[in-house]
């Protein structure tokens, strides 16, 4: 269902069927109507990957870089305090529900949903197949307070469940920088997070996976990229061997201009990266642990 | 050189092959009264106030529309500001201001009105101007444009670096044509019959800029601060370049270390090395500065 900016009122949502698609989904059972002093709007904006541009300006490309299907926008107000809009991303499924949380995060709670970042008059938490954040007016006396508040019931409300992608929890823990892992598919996406090349050396598309970590000591990133199978993590390893180490030949490890090291492995349908490692060893060591925990983990389906 | 610049690797930018490249003197890929080709520099006006604006959608209408004005005069070199109009609005165009409406940081309105109030000054009958954003190309007047003016705020962009004025006519198409390469090909807008050879001025609202995104909109006030400037220009990459400056020295301040635009907002060098529809290098731009100096970042 191809749909635009659409306002839905509860009268006509009720009755609604299945939960199972988007489509279908009655955002308001989802969303309680009274939060504590807060009565949640009768109606609900909805934009698709469509329309997306019409309500988020600029950052619509990021949820579309993900397997991003709808957000649903409801206002709860309070007759003592400024408006709280609750935004309800439906970003596929939990992978991509945490991707979109990681993707900016600078930081990170836990006790609601996957984890949440409440920052300014934002908090944002992810949770099961959705990416949730609830909004209010900047410096108004008690905001803080509801937006925890709401986000909470909204929730307690939601399917339950939020692991983060196998590919994260498979990054190296030792020198690991908190908060610095991300999750995503597309090679914008990649330079955002780390510069390697305007052309996709790695052959990222929506279909591919990628956790990325920062490690210390130094500034190192380690990549690890799922392919569809074995043959394309061959195609990417090679494409990126041709245009960002040209002439190393087969050597796991070669040094970069600015006096750091990359490694370059593939394992099955994965490729590692090391990028900017501090010595060769580094670089070697971190790929080759990565590597080692995607052998003891393919049975995760990661 | 397109081909070339399609395979530019950060370890170019190590060798310094990128810089060279897309006209950036340091790091990864950082920085029009329309004419045929680039001039040999471009005069960029920034002018500063304190006192114009008291917070984000807050402007004190009268200091905007005083600034505007003295910064006509800088830029032309004329006596007064409707001489400096006329020098680029004749009485018989179609205007249209292409503006920008987003939610959290639009182009003030007080901003809007003083550009309109010197279009009709400059002889143009009401019914011959327009502003507008979204829905332009559905707009008569843009459509039969003969005049542009383009202004927009200054701010962070999750996918193009910064959107700024090379940007802001990114809604004369369709947008996601344009979204590749961190938005590299934004000066190919330029280029489209509907805006080539149009515009006459650009000003770029630097009076609460936003140097940083969080949240699900990427925009936070607390990312904002009170610049006070308005930057203006026949060449909207010039302007920009000054803009991205800006911007750049706000977060090495607030971040305390070099924290580089994510993306980068290369497709202003690229505008002008690839493109060649300004000048991006500041070696190349005669930036003439008014009013507020206190903390200029440039």
């Amino acid at each position: 269902m191809a749909l635009t900016k659409m306002v839905l009122s509860s009268a006509i949502l009720v009755g609604c069927g299945s939960q199972d698609s988007p489509s279908s989904m009655d955002p308001l059972a989802l969303l309680p109507e009274q939060i504590d002093g807060w009565t949640r709007s009768d109606s609900v904006a909805i934009y698709d990957r469509e329309t997306i541009f019409d309500y988020i300006n600029g950052a619509g490309e990021v949820y579309r870089s993900y397997a991003f299907e709808l957000v649903w926008v409801v206002t709860y107000t309070s007759p003592e305090s400024p408006a709280v809009t609750v935004e309800l991303f439906d970003m596929g499924n939990p992978a991509d529900a945490y991707g979109v949380f990681s993707y900016s995060r600078e930081r990170e709670e836990a006790g609601i949903g996957g984890g949440y970042e409440h920052r300014g008059s934002v908090l944002c938490f992810w949770q099961n197949r959705f990416y949730v954040c609830v909004a209010s007016e900047p410096g108004t006396a008690g905001s803080d307070q509801a937006l925890v508040d709401v986000a909470r019931a909204v929730s307690a409300e939601l399917p339950p469940g939020s692991d983060r992608p196998n590919l994260v929890r498979l990054l190296p823990s030792e020198g690991l920088v908190p908060l610095s892992e991300r999750f995503f598919h597309l090679h914008p996406t990649l330079n955002y997070h780390y510069y390697v090349a305007r052309e996709n050396l790695l052959n990222l598309n929506i279909g591919t996976n990628v956790a990325l970590g920062r490690y210390q000591p130094g500034d190192t990133y380690l990549l690890i990229v799922s392919y569809e199978n074995e043959s394309a993590a061959t195609n990417a390893r090679l494409s990126f061997r041709r245009g960002y180490l040209p002439g190393s030949g087969s050597s796991r490890v070669v040094a970069t201009e600015n006096g750091r090291f990359v490694s370059l492995l593939s394992y099955s349908r994965f490729v590692v990266v090391v990028l900017d490692a501090e010595s060769a060893d580094q670089a070697d060591r971190l790929a080759q642990d990565a590597v080692n925990r995607l052998y003891d983990s393919l049975d995760w389906g990661a | 050189m397109a081909q070339e610049q399609a395979g530019l690797t950060r370890r170019d930018f190590m060798k310094g092959v990128g810089s060279v490249a897309l006209g950036v003197t340091a790091g990864l890929p950082s920085t029009a009264f329309e004419r045929p080709g680039q001039a040999d520099t471009s005069r960029v006006v920034l002018i500063r106030n304190q006192d114009v604006v008291h917070g984000v959608r807050d402007t004190d209408g009268a200091l905007v529309q005083q600034m505007l004005d003295d910064a006509m005069v800088a830029l032309f070199r004329l006596a007064d500001a409707s001489e400096c109009w006329k020098q680029i609005i004749r009485p018989d165009d179609i205007v249209g201001i292409k503006t920008n409406v987003w939610h959290y940081l639009p182009t003030p309105p007080e901003l809007e009105q003083a550009i309109r109030r010197a279009v009709l000054d400059a002889g143009v009958s009401e019914e011959n101007i327009a502003l507008g954003d979204r829905g332009i190309l559905q707009n008569d007047i843009f459509r039969r444009s003969t005049a542009l003016i383009n202004t927009r705020p200054m701010r962070t962009h999750s996918w193009s670096g910064v959107g700024s004025l090379l940007k802001n006519y990114i809604t004369f198409s369709h947008p996601p044509d344009y979204h590749a390469d961190a938005c590299a090909s934004l000066a190919e807008l330029w280029d489209l019959p509907i805006t080539k050879g149009k515009t006459r001025l650009n000003v770029l609202v630097m009076l609460t800029p936003q140097f940083h995104n969080i949240g699900p909109h990427h925009f936070d006030p607390s990312y904002t601060w009170p610049y006070g400037g308005l930057i203006v220009s026949t060449d909207a990459v010039a302007a920009d370049a000054v803009g991205l400056q800006i911007i750049q020295q706000k977060r090495r301040l607030v971040f305390g270390e070099e924290r580089p635009l994510q993306p980068t907002a290369h497709h202003i060098a690229l505008a002008d090395t690839q493109y060649h529809l300004g000048n991006a290098d500041m070696s190349k731009i005669d930036l003439v500065r008014l009013g507020w100096e206190e903390d200029s970042l440039i």
